[in-house]
């Protein structure tokens, strides 16, 4: 008889520490659930310094080749990266717009072995002369990292800066305008 | 329009190596769903690439994001002519900047069945003495007369060149562009008439 209550208790016994359990995962649901912060406290500020970007996926965003579109671009990660490179500089010393060309001269392309690995990506890309909007769009840098990037590359004579007609001024000068019309009539 | 995929597309002819290579750019603005992306498609070789930014008033928010589009086209081995999508974004004025600045100038494209859309991007161009052509989208035809109306009554500048355009055909785009760039000519060359620059002659339209 008395055999039968203990073994009773201890099924009792047994059981409690899971029942405890699955109410301390209860009381984390509800607005009660202060009586425990003490217990998961450690983890709140952890939770709490996630990057606002880490749930966004980190898969490129495909884009549908017609469809204007006015909506942002999601953030990826690789963005918060690239601000990483430039040290969170958002600003060059070389005055780049978005129109001018860049390339890579030859002494740069015999020692792009040695370069960090954004900087021989860039080498590679401006092979060929390219805007700098161009070199933002295949690296899939923003604008402003993309101006730095390249900013800092040109001081360290990685790539040539082609200035444009219009650099210093605000508008492109009639010898260009000239040039252009020219060009298109022959397009 | 995307280029993970492929290694870096070739996209014109390089300027050959010691040749001096410059840029301009036009900028295409318009309501939304007017022709832009097609108008630059029909004119570039390659399809366009998309590229992102931060107004710059607004940098440092990573929701602010904003994609600019635009393609490339060599006009001679040292001239890239590079065209840009104006981005919508919520203020048309916040970020256009960059886009804007040093630009030959902009084509508004105008769909004669929504011309309220245009008006922001006119009369940001009004504004800051950017050179612009009014390109009707006129893929619905002969309402010219009407739309001139139209036009007028909005008070815009008669010197800024109407034409028609119909962003699909490469032609119509091209003659937009030329007559984009007398009329920017003709603006530059009435603005600031230098010492050693001559009459530019008049645009034939």
């Amino acid at each position: 008889m008395s055999s039968a209550a203990d073994a009773h208790r201890r099924r009792r016994r047994a059981e409690t520490p899971a029942e405890q359990t699955f109410a301390d995962l209860m009381n984390g649901f509800t607005l009660d659930s202060g009586r425990r912060r003490s217990r998961t406290a450690p983890d709140v500020p952890a939770r709490e310094a996630t990057p606002v970007v880490t749930p966004v996926p980190q898969v490129p965003q495909e884009e549908p080749p017609v469809f204007e579109s006015s909506v942002p671009e999601l953030p990826d990660a690789s963005i918060v990266r690239a601000y990483a490179w430039t040290g969170g500089r958002t600003r060059s010393n070389i005055n780049l717009e978005i129109e001018t060309l860049v390339s890579a001269n030859d002494q740069t392309r015999q020692s792009a072995g040695i370069l960090q690995a954004e900087h021989q990506h860039v080498v590679e890309l401006c092979r060929a002369p390219r805007s700098v909007a161009e070199v933002a769009a295949l690296m899939r840098l923003p604008l402003g990292v993309a101006k730095v990037l390249l900013g800092d590359m040109a001081e360290r004579g990685l790539v040539d800066v082609h200035q444009t007609a219009s650099a210093g001024g605000v508008t492109p000068d009639l010898g260009l305008m000239e040039r252009v019309l020219s060009g298109l009539r022959r397009l | 329009m995307d280029y993970v995929g492929s290694r870096f597309p070739d996209f014109g002819p390089p300027g050959p190596p010691g040749r001096e290579l410059t840029s301009a750019k036009v900028v295409v603005a318009g309501g939304f769903g007017v022709g832009k992306s097609t108008f630059i498609r029909s004119i570039v070789e390659n399809d366009l690439l998309t590229m992102t930014a931060l107004p710059p008033e607004r940098a440092g928010l990573v929701t602010e994001l904003v994609r600019i589009q635009f393609g490339r086209v060599w006009l001679d081995p040292g001239l890239a002519l590079h065209l840009f999508v104006a981005p919508q974004w919520q203020d048309p004025r916040a970020g256009w900047n960059d886009v804007v600045r040093g630009a030959v100038g902009a084509v508004v494209l105008f769909d004669v069945m929504r011309p309220a859309d245009s008006v922001d991007a006119m009369r940001y161009f009004e504004d800051h003495h950017i050179p612009y052509v009014l390109a009707l989208n006129n893929v619905h035809a002969s309402v010219r007369s009407d739309v001139k109306a139209i036009i007028r009554g909005m008070g815009i500048d008669p010197a800024v060149p109407v034409v028609n355009c119909d962003p699909r055909v490469r032609l119509s785009v091209r003659e937009t562009l030329i007559s984009l760039t007398e009329h920017a000519k003709l603006d530059r060359w009435r603005r600031r008439p230098g010492p050693d620059e001559t009459t530019p002659l008049a645009p034939v339209c």
